[in-house]
C-alpha cells in the first residue's frame, strides 16, 4: 500500500492509497470517483511518461507519499462544424472580386481613359445595369441600327466583365464597336489614337443607349435613360424688344455650369447655365431680335449630370483651351430653387419629412433620457403624421409624371457619387480619371487599371484652381424620402 | 639678483635635455618674457625662490650635513606645495631651472641615504620634466627612500601609475624581472583605494594584470564602486581577462557579504560552482529566496541541493522559484493592478476605425490568411492572461465558439490556433494542461499537433517535477504524421530549452540521422536539440547535428529550412567563443551551399552578446563583399552584426551606424537582412532612429525588405504599447491593404508591439542590462533566421515558428514581496538610468522619476529605487521579483 496526492488542476487531493498488486486502471478509477473524468481521458505523469492502465507499480517507482500529477477533463471533445468553412483564398476569381467591395479597373489601349473614366462612372448607376441585363441580344428592334445594337451589347459586356473580374479588364471589344459607331473617335494623331473629350463620349453613349433601351412599345415614359438622367426643362422666353413672351419645354441629359467670372460655386453655375441669350427672328419685330431665355427644372431625375463647361474653342490658338478656376461643388445638393413653381410646390411635402426625420435624428435622440421625453416623442410622432395627411394630396397631384417609385418621393436633395475629373490645360490631352462612391460609402479613384481607395474629403478637393484633377462631368443621385 | 640661470645652459644632458626643456614649457624661449615675469614676483615667492636656489646650491655643497638639512628643507617645501594641484606648485616651478643641475650631481653621488633623498626630490621633480617615455620619475622613485608615496601628492602618484605601466609592459617584453615595481604598485594601489580613485588603482591594476592584489585593498567604503567599474569595463576587454576580471569582482562580493551582486556575476560567467558557493556562504534564507528569484529571471535549470540548503521544505520552496512556479501569479497580480485584465480583441488591436472609410469594408468571407493573423494576434497580446475572445471563451456557448474560431483556421493554421491556447495561458501550467487537454482526442492531426506545441508553449520557462510536457509530449515523437511529429518536437524544445535533459537528447537525437525521417522533421529535430542544449556545447548533440548535415542531399540544402541545421548547432555554443572552433574546422567540409552559412552562423552565435570587435569586423567584412545570386550566407552575418554586438550601448550604437551602411551599399539579399539585424538590436527598445529607419523600409519597393522591416518595427515595439509604432503600422496596414502577406506580416507586427498588453518584453537582457538570457535569445535568433526566409517559412506553413518568441517573452515588471513572498504595495521611483561607473561621489542612479507604488512596469532603459526606508530590498537590483525585509532602524516620522 502506497499513499500518494494527486494533483488536478488547481485542486490535490490528498492520502490516495494505491495498491500495489492491482493495475493502475484500479488506481484510475479510484480517480474517476473524485474528478468525475473517464480513466481513458486520464493522463497521469510519473517519471519516464504516462501512466499506462496495465503498467506495473513496481517498474514505475512510485514512492510513498509522491505528489502525482493528473491532467484531463471531463469537457466534450471539440469537433469540426459540420458545414466546413470557406475561405476567401478558396473562392473563384469573381467571387473574390465580390469580397473587395468595388470592382475593378480598365486597361488604357492608348488614350482611352476618356472612354475608361466614362464607361466607369456609368458602370455606377445600377438601374442602368439592370436595364441592360434586360437588354435582349437577338431582338433588335427595328428602330435602332446595327451600331447601336452593337455598342448595347458590348456595354452590357464591359459591365458584367468589370463585376467578375478582380484584375483590370481589356475593353477592347467596346472600344472597336464605339468607333465603328462614332468614327470621330478613330481619329489619329501620329499614328497613335487621340485623346477625346470625355463629354463627348459620355453624351454619345449615353444617347446610343437610351435610343437602344427604349422599349418596344416606344412610349416616351418607357425610356429607361430618360427616366433616370433625363432632365425636363421649361423655359420662358423672352423679347425684351418687342415684349413677346413664348414658353417652351426641352429635355435634356445634363444641367450645365457655365463658369464665368462671378462663378465660384456650382449652384451659381448652374444658375448661370439655366439663363441664355439667342437670337432669333421676331414674328412680331420681323427681324432678328435678343431673347432672353431663363429655365426651371421641371422634372427632377434619379441621376442628375452636371457638366463643368470648362472647354471652349479658343479662335486666336484653334483649340480647345480649358478653363481651370476653381468651383466649388457640394456632396450634398440642393436645387429646390432651380426648381419650376410647380415642381417645389411638390417637393415641400417630402423635404419637411426630411427635415423631420434628420431633425429626430439629431436632436431628439439626446433628450430621450430626460424626463419630458414622453412628451416630446409624441409631439415628433403627431407632426410628420399631419404633415402625411397634407401631402397624400400633394402626391396624388403627381400622379404618373413621378418618376419615382410608389411611396418614395423625390426631395430635390442630391448626393454626389460619381466625379469625371480632367487633369491637364486641353480637352484632348491630359488625363482622364473617374472617381466612384460604393454602395458601402467608400470613395474609389478608377485610374484607368488602377483602382484604388480614397477619403471622402479628397473629393471635394476635385473643384479645380491648379493643375490637380478637377472635375469635368460630375453626377449625384436623388435622395428619396418614404411617405 | 642673481641671473637666473638657463636650464639648457646648466643642465649637463646635452642636446636631449635641451629639448626636453623646451617641450615641457612652452613659454621658456625668450629671455625678455622671464626677466619681465620676475618682476611680476612678489615678495613672498621671491623669498622662496631665493630660498630653493640656495638649497639647490648647498645640496651640491660636499658637507653632508650640509647636503642633508638642504634636502630636507627642499622636501619640506615641496611637500607644502603638492597638497593640492590646481596649478603647477611654486617651488616645483622655481627648481624647474635647476633640474638639469641636481641630477647631473645625483649622477655623481656616492651611494648613501642623502642619494637617496636626492634621488625621491628628482623623481617628483621629474614629475614636470621628465620626457615623454623615459619614465625619469619611476627610475628615481625606484632608487629612492621608497617613503610614503603619497605624501608627494595625488598627481605625482597618477604620474607615477603611468610609467609603472609603460615600464611594465617593456619588461614584460624583455622578460625581465618586475618585482621592484610591484612593491611600488602595492604602495600606490592602497594610497588609491584609499583615496576614492578605485578606478585608478584598478587600471593600474590591469596594467600589471595583477587584479588580485585589489581583494587586500577594498573595504566596506569603496568595494562596491570598484566592482561596478571592474563589471564595466569587462565588456570593453578582450577575452580571458574580461572573465579574469569577473572573478575578482565576484570575490570581492563575496567578500563583503553581497550576494545578490555575485550571483549575477556568477550567471554571466555561466560558473554554477559560484552559484552553489554563494548559496553555501550564504546563511539566510530570505535572501536565498531571492537568489532564486533572480536564478528563474534567468531562465537556466539549477537544481538545489541538499548542501546549498539543508531543510527539505526550504530546499522544496527554493526550487519553486527557480521552476518559475509563481511566475504566472505575480504577472496576473501586476495585471490586476494595472487594470489590464479585459481581454482583447485582434480588432480591438487593428484598431480599424481609426482609418478612414475602410473599417466598414470588413469582407463577409473569412480569410484564412487574416484569420491566422487574427490567431497569433490575439495569443501574443492576451499572453498570459489565461481569457482571450476566441479560444478560451465556454465551449457550450452557441455549440462551441471556441470551436469555432479553431475551425476559422486552415489545415496547418489550425496548428498556430490550437497551440496559441498553450500562449494565452502562458506560464499557467495547471489551467493550461486542462484547456488543452480536450484537443488531445481531436481526430485533426494538425489540430493534435497544435495541442502538442501548445503544452510546449505553455510549460515554456516552467519546471516541475513531474515533468508534464515530456510526459504528455514524448510519445508523439515517433508519431507517424509529421505535422504532428513537429508539434511534439517544437514543443519539448520550447519547454525544456536551456534544461540539457539527456532523456529528451536520446528520442530526439535518433531521428536527426533517420534517413525516413522528412526534412521538416530533422531541421525541427535539430533545432530543439539546440535549444535544449543552447550554450552547453555539448560534443554528442553537436557530432548528430553534424552528421545530419553531412547526410544531407543537394536539393535538400537548397530548402529553406535547412538553415534550422546549423542554427541548431549555432545555439549549442551560443556565447561560448573559442569553444565553437573545433565545430567551425568540421564545418568547413560541408558541401558549399551550406558551408558558409553554418560558418557565419556558429561564429555568430559564439561570439553574441560580446561585443567582439574583431568578430564585427569579420562579419562586416562578409557583408562587403557583392555575390552571385543565390548565396544566402550574408543573410545570418548581418544578423550575426547584431548578434555579436547587442551587449552594450556604444557597440550598439556603432553596429546602428554600420548597418546603414550595409543597407546603402549592400546587395538585396543584404539589405533584406538589415532590418531584422536593427530589430534585434533594439527589441523591445523602440528607439527613434531605428524606428524612422524601419518606417522608410517598411515602404521598399522590395516587399521581402518590406516585410522584414514591418516585422522589425514590431519587434523593436514588442510590449510597449507605443503609439507612433501603433500609428506607423495601422498606417502601413490599410496601405497594405491588398497584398495579403505584406498585411499578414502588419496584424503579427501589431500583435507584438501590444504584446501581453503591454506588459512584456523580449529583450533577452536583464538585471540592468548586464545578464543575458541564453534561452530568450535563442528564441529571439530563430525566429530571425525563419525570417530570413520569409515566403517559405513563415508565410507558408511554418508560420508556428512565431512561437519561438515566447523564450522571450518575460514580465518587465518589478514586484515587491514581503517575507511570506506575498505581494505587498510600496513607492518607488522610477526613471531613466544614469551610467555612474567611475563617478565621484554617490551620484543618483536615475533621472526624471515618477514615483509609484509597485507593482511598476520598467522601460527599456529605466531604473527603480525604493522610495521609503521602510523597508530594504534584498537585491540591489530592483527588477522582476523584489523580496522586501522590514528595516529595524526604520522610525515613523510622526
Amino acid at each position: 500500500m502506497l499513499t500518494v496526492s494527486v494533483k488536478w488542476q488547481k485542486k490535490v487531493f490528498e492520502g490516495i492509497e494505491i495498491d500495489v498488486t492491482l493495475p493502475p486502471y484500479v488506481f484510475k478509477a479510484q480517480l474517476y470517483d473524485l474528478t468525475g473524468v473517464p480513466p481513458e481521458r486520464q493522463k497521469i505523469m510519473v517519471k519516464g511518461g504516462l501512466l499506462k492502465d496495465d503498467a506495473d507499480w513496481s517498474a514505475i517507482g512510485v514512492k510513498d507519499g509522491q505528489k502525482l500529477m493528473m491532467m484531463g477533463t471531463a469537457d466534450e471533445i471539440v469537433k469540426a462544424p459540420e458545414k466546413a468553412i470557406v475561405f476567401a483564398e478558396d473562392l473563384p476569381e469573381e467571387e473574390q472580386a465580390t469580397n473587395l467591395g468595388y470592382s475593378a479597373g480598365l486597361v488604357n489601349l492608348g488614350n482611352t481613359c476618356y472612354m475608361n473614366s466614362t464607361v466607369q462612372c456609368l458602370k455606377s448607376v445600377p438601374e442602368l445595369k439592370s436595364a441592360l441585363s434586360n437588354y435582349s441580344l437577338a431582338g433588335r428592334s427595328n428602330d435602332v441600327d446595327q451600331t447601336s445594337h452593337m455598342l448595347t451589347v458590348a456595354t452590357r459586356e464591359l459591365f458584367g466583365d468589370l463585376d467578375r473580374s478582380v484584375n483590370a479588364v481589356s475593353p477592347t471589344q467596346f472600344w472597336m464597336t464605339l468607333r465603328k459607331k462614332f468614327p470621330q473617335f478613330s481619329q489619329l494623331q501620329n499614328g497613335m489614337h487621340m485623346q477625346q473629350d470625355a463629354e463627348e463620349c459620355w453624351t454619345q453613349l449615353l444617347y446610343t443607349l437610351s435610343q437602344s433601351l427604349k422599349a418596344p412599345a416606344s412610349s416616351e415614359d418607357s425610356d429607361a435613360v430618360k427616366a433616370l438622367f433625363g432632365v425636363n426643362l421649361r423655359s420662358r422666353v423672352h423679347c425684351q424688344e418687342s415684349g413677346e413672351e413664348s414658353s417652351e419645354t426641352e429635355s435634356v441629359y445634363s444641367l450645365k455650369c457655365h463658369i464665368s467670372h462671378e462663378v465660384n460655386h456650382l449652384h451659381e453655375g448652374l444658375k448661370h447655365g439655366l439663363k441664355g441669350e439667342l437670337e432669333k427672328t421676331s414674328p412680331a419685330l420681323g427681324r432678328t431680335a435678343v431673347y432672353l431665355k431663363e429655365s426651371l427644372i421641371d422634372s427632377l431625375p434619379r441621376y442628375l449630370t452636371v457638366q463643368f463647361v470648362r472647354f471652349f474653342w479658343k479662335r486666336e490658338t484653334n483649340q480647345k483651351a480649358k478653363i481651370l478656376r476653381k468651383v466649388d461643388y457640394p456632396l450634398e445638393l440642393d436645387i429646390f430653387d432651380l426648381c419650376s413653381e410647380d415642381l417645389r410646390k411638390k417637393l415641400e411635402a417630402p423635404r419637411q419629412k426630411l427635415r423631420d426625420e434628420e431633425g429626430k435624428k439629431l436632436g431628439l435622440q439626446p433628450k430621450s433620457s430626460s424626463k419630458d421625453s414622453d412628451v416630446k416623442m409624441t409631439d415628433a410622432a403627431e407632426a410628420p403624421s399631419n404633415e402625411g395627411g397634407e401631402s397624400s394630396t400633394a402626391a396624388q397631384q403627381e400622379g404618373a409624371s413621378s418618376s419615382s417609385e410608389k411611396g418614395t418621393h423625390m426631395t430635390g436633395i442630391y448626393d454626389l457619387v460619381t466625379v469625371l475629373t480632367h487633369k491637364g490645360r486641353s480637352a484632348d490631352s491630359g488625363h482622364y480619371v473617374a472617381w466612384v462612391k460604393q454602395e458601402s460609402g467608400k470613395w474609389i479613384q478608377y485610374d484607368d487599371s488602377h483602382p484604388s481607395i480614397q477619403r471622402e474629403e479628397d473629393i471635394t478637393k476635385l473643384s479645380g484652381g491648379g493643375d490637380w484633377h478637377m472635375a469635368y462631368i460630375i453626377m449625384y443621385k436623388a435622395r428619396f424620402v418614404s411617405m | 639678483m642673481a641671473p637666473v640661470p638657463d636650464p639648457n645652459n646648466v643642465g649637463g644632458g646635452g642636446g636631449a635635455k635641451r629639448d626636453e626643456a623646451t617641450m615641457k614649457v612652452p613659454s621658456k624661449d625668450p629671455k625678455k618674457k622671464d626677466d619681465k615675469k620676475e618682476d611680476d614676483l612678489s615678495e613672498e615667492d621671491l623669498e622662496l625662490k631665493q630660498n630653493l636656489e640656495l638649497y639647490v646650491e648647498r645640496v651640491q655643497d660636499p658637507n653632508p650635513e650640509l647636503q642633508k638639512a638642504a634636502l630636507e628643507s627642499m622636501r619640506q617645501e615641496i611637500r607644502a606645495s603638492t597638497s593640492s594641484m590646481t596649478s603647477v606648485p611654486k617651488p616645483l616651478k622655481f627648481l624647474r631651472p635647476h633640474y638639469g643641475t641636481l641630477k647631473e650631481f645625483h649622477q655623481n653621488m656616492a651611494e648613501s641615504d642623502l642619494k637617496k633623498l636626492l634621488a625621491d626630490i628628482l623623481s617628483v621633480l621629474a614629475l614636470t620634466m621628465s620626457a615623454e617615455g623615459k619614465r625619469e620619475s619611476l627610475g628615481y622613485r625606484l632608487t629612492g627612500s621608497g617613503g610614503d608615496i603619497g605624501s608627494w601628492g595625488h598627481e605625482y602618484v597618477r604620474n607615477l601609475a603611468g610609467e609603472i605601466a609603460e615600464e611594465y609592459t617593456m619588461r614584460q617584453s624583455e622578460e625581465a624581472s618586475v618585482e621592484d615595481l610591484m612593491d611600488l604598485v602595492k604602495q600606490i594601489v592602497a594610497f588609491h583605494m584609499k583615496h576614492n580613485a578605485e578606478t585608478e588603482a584598478v587600471d593600474l591594476l590591469m596594467d600589471v594584470e595583477d587584479l588580485d592584489l585589489l581583494l587586500a585593498h577594498v573595504d566596506r567604503t569603496n568595494f562596491r564602486r570598484t566592482c561596478n567599474y571592474l563589471t564595466s569595463s569587462a565588456k570593453f576587454l578582450a577575452g580571458p581577462d574580461d572573465m579574469l576580471v569577473l572573478d575578482i569582482a565576484y570575490m570581492i562580493y563575496i567578500k563583503f557579504e553581497e550576494y545578490p551582486n555575485a550571483l549575477q556575476i556568477a550567471l554571466f560567467l555561466d560558473n554554477m560552482q559560484y552559484v552553489k558557493q554563494i548559496f553555501t556562504s550564504c546563511t539566510d534564507l530570505l535572501r536565498k529566496k531571492q537568489f532564486c528569484y533572480m536564478i528563474s529571471r534567468h531562465g537556466i535549470t539549477v537544481e538545489i541541493d541538499p548542501e546549498m540548503v539543508a531543510d527539505k521544505d526550504d530546499r522544496d520552496m527554493l526550487q519553486d522559484i527557480v521552476n518559475n512556479t509563481k511566475l504566472s501569479e505575480g504577472y496576473l497580480t501586476l495585471a490586476r493592478d494595472i487594470e489590464v485584465m479585459e481581454a482583447k480583441t485582434p480588432e480591438d488591436i487593428y484598431k480599424a476605425h481609426l482609418l478612414d472609410g475602410r473599417a466598414s469594408s470588413g469582407p463577409s468571407v473569412d480569410s484564412a490568411r487574416q484569420n491566422l493573423a487574427a490567431t497569433f494576434v490575439n495569443a501574443f497580446v492576451n499572453a498570459g492572461f489565461g481569457q482571450d475572445k476566441l479560444m478560451t471563451v465556454p465551449s457550450d456557448a452557441a455549440s462551441g465558439i471556441a470551436g469555432n474560431w479553431l475551425f476559422k483556421n486552415k489545415e496547418h493554421g489550425k496548428t498556430s490556433a490550437a497551440a496559441s491556447l498553450g500562449m494565452i495561458l502562458l506560464w499557467d501550467v495547471d489551467a493550461g494542461l486542462t484547456q488543452l487537454d480536450k484537443y488531445f482526442h481531436s481526430s485533426d492531426n494538425p489540430v493534435l499537433a497544435g495541442a502538442l506545441l501548445g503544452v510546449g508553449i505553455n510549460n515554456c520557462g516552467i519546471k516541475s517535477d513531474c515533468d508534464p510536457a515530456l510526459a504528455l509530449l514524448g510519445e508523439y515523437i515517433d508519431n507517424e504524421d509529421s505535422s504532428v511529429r513537429i508539434g511534439a518536437i517544437m514543443g519539448l524544445g520550447i519547454a525544456y530549452a536551456g534544461s540539457q535533459n539527456d532523456q529528451i537528447r536520446s528520442s530526439l537525437s535518433p531521428i536527426l540521422n533517420d534517413a525516413k525521417a522528412p526534412l521538416d522533421v530533422i531541421a525541427f529535430a535539430a533545432l530543439s536539440l539546440g535549444m535544449i542544449y543552447v550554450g552547453s556545447c555539448n560534443e554528442e548533440v553537436a557530432q548528430s547535428i553534424i552528421f545530419a548535415l553531412m547526410d544531407r542531399s543537394e536539393a535538400q540544402l537548397g530548402d529553406a529550412l535547412t538553415r534550422f541545421l546549423p542554427l541548431g548547432l549555432g545555439l549549442l555554443y551560443l556565447g561560448k567563443q573559442e569553444s565553437v572552433e573545433a565545430t567551425a574546422e568540421v564545418s568547413k567540409t560541408f558541401n558549399e551551399k551550406i558551408r558558409k552559412y553554418c560558418d557565419m552562423t556558429l561564429l555568430s552565435c559564439a561570439y553574441a552578446g560580446t561585443g567582439n570587435v574583431l568578430k564585427v569586423q569579420d562579419l562586416l567584412a562578409q557583408c562587403g563583399e557583392h555575390l552571385e545570386k543565390g548565396d544566402i550566407h550574408q543573410g545570418p552575418a548581418v544578423l550575426g552584426l547584431a548578434m555579436v554586438a547587442m551587449s552594450e550601448e556604444l557597440g550598439l550604437d556603432m553596429a546602428i551606424r554600420s548597418l546603414e551602411r550595409v543597407l546603402q551599399y549592400g546587395e538585396q539579399n543584404i539589405r533584406r537582412a538589415v532590418p531584422l539585424a536593427l530589430g534585434l538590436l533594439c527589441i523591445s527598445n523602440p528607439k527613434v532612429n531605428v524606428m524612422d529607419t524601419l518606417s522608410r523600409l517598411s515602404h521598399d519597393t522590395d516587399s521581402e525588405v518590406a516585410m522584414s522591416a514591418i516585422i522589425s518595427l514590431g519587434l523593436i515595439g514588442a510590449g510597449t504599447n507605443n503609439a507612433r509604432i501603433a500609428g506607423m503600422l495601422r498606417n502601413l496596414s490599410s496601405y497594405y491593404y491588398k497584398d495579403a502577406s505584406l498585411l499578414f506580416c502588419v496584424r503579427i507586427a501589431q500583435g507584438f508591439v501590444h504584446m501581453g498588453k503591454g506588459l512584456l518584453t523580449l529583450s533577452p537582457f536583464h538585471s540592468e542590462r548586464l545578464l543575458l538570457s541564453p534561452t530568450a535569445l535563442a528564441g529571439i535568433v530563430t525566429l530571425l533566421h525563419a525570417c530570413l526566409d520569409m515566403k517559405s517559412i513563415i508565410l507558408g506553413k511554418y508560420h508556428y515558428v512565431l512561437y519561438f518568441l515566447v523564450l522571450a517573452m518575460q514580465p518587465r515588471m518589478m514586484l515587491t514581496v514581503d517575507e511570506n513572498l506575498k505581494p505587498i504595495s510600496v513607492p518607488v521611483r522610477v526613471g531613466q538610468a544614469v551610467d555612474v561607473v567611475g563617478q565621484a561621489g554617490r551620484p543618483k542612479t536615475i533621472t526624471g522619476f515618477q514615483t509609484h507604488s509597485t507593482p511598476v512596469l520598467l522601460a527599456a532603459g529605466e531604473r527603480a529605487e525604493l522610495a521609503t526606508d521602510k523597508y530594504i530590498p534584498l537585491s540591489p537590483i530592483l527588477e522582476g521579483f523584489i523580496i522586501l525585509k522590514e528595516n529595524p532602524d526604520y522610525r515613523d516620522e510622526e
